[in-house]
């Protein structure tokens, strides 16, 4: 606990945190589940920007994109749920982690990103080209999926 | 232009950190200077990610970070082991980051040593 923390991090912290701490399962399964989520997610992601990016363009991007879509939604849920019980574990501590606060940061953009490419594939054609913009969203999707992965792991050694 | 794109995504990829479970990072510690600490426990927190109690020894408070709970069980130190008002001998290193921390590399109670890496 940390002394003059807001008041909502002490009652998260106190309750779900503690129920989350003092279960010999909890913490490691809520550990466990992010990161395999994570290898699922990063996997969906990297095969979803690849497409878009260029990779196997003889592929209709809606064979590639829509399934790995669904698949990337499901481990983005488990991750959310698993993070946020992780959070809750440490919640006064974690807000005040610089490289959690990046973390958080990135993933926002990603999410944002993320909606700005799904906004852009409304409009394209099957058969039709990446345009240069959706092609740029799957770049910088990739990067922030990634830099998101290694904030995640170096929160504990700050 | 193909294999390229596949060497980029394959570097990227390998920039993503392992997956290991632990929590605090190795580097952190003083593991050049080994820390002996003895007395009561004060206070005595069996939780996840590691569990932890506080002795003070020589006029120093010291928090002393043990192993995940799940091991500590494993390994034949429950809650119980680690009751407040039992004398502990802990030995491990002193946080570099956290003054008064240190990480338990063993602790002894009531003559049985338990080792926490």
């Amino acid at each position: 606990m940390v002394e003059g923390a807001p008041q909502v991090l002490i009652a998260l912290e106190q309750g779900l945190g503690a129920v989350v701490r003092q279960s010999v399962w909890a913490y490691p399964t809520a550990n466990i589940a992010h990161v395999v989520g994570l290898a699922v997610l990063a996997g969906a992601v990297a095969v979803m920007d690849a497409r878009l990016l260029g990779l196997g363009g003889a592929t209709p991007w809606p064979s590639v994109v829509r399934p790995t879509q669904r698949v990337a939604a499901v481990a983005l849920a488990v991750m959310l749920a698993t993070g946020f019980a992780l959070f809750a574990a440490e919640a006064s501590h974690l807000a005040q982690n610089p490289v959690f606060l990046v973390k958080m940061g990135l993933l926002a953009a990603a999410l944002a990103n993320a909606g700005v490419a799904a906004w852009l594939l409304r409009g394209l054609a099957p058969d039709a080209a990446v345009p240069p913009a959706l092609r740029a969203s799957a770049g910088l999707s990739l990067a922030l999926w990634l830099a998101i992965a290694a904030a995640g792991r170096t929160i504990a050694y700050v | 232009m193909l294999d390229r794109r596949l060497v980029l995504i394959a570097c990227l990829a390998a920039l993503a950190p392992s997956a290991v479970l632990g929590h605090h990072g190795w580097g952190s510690y003083d593991a050049a200077k080994t820390v002996t600490v003895e007395g009561p426990i004060e206070v005595s927190q069996f939780e996840n990610p590691h569990a932890l109690i506080k002795v003070t020894a020589q006029g120093k408070t010291w928090s002393i970070v043990l192993a995940p709970t799940s091991r500590m069980i494993a390994r034949g130190a429950p809650a119980a082991f680690i009751a407040v008002g039992k004398t502990v001998t802990a030995v491990g290193y002193a946080s570099t980051a956290a003054p008064g921390e240190m990480r338990a590399e063993r602790i002894t109670v009531e003559g049985k040593t338990v080792e926490m890496r």
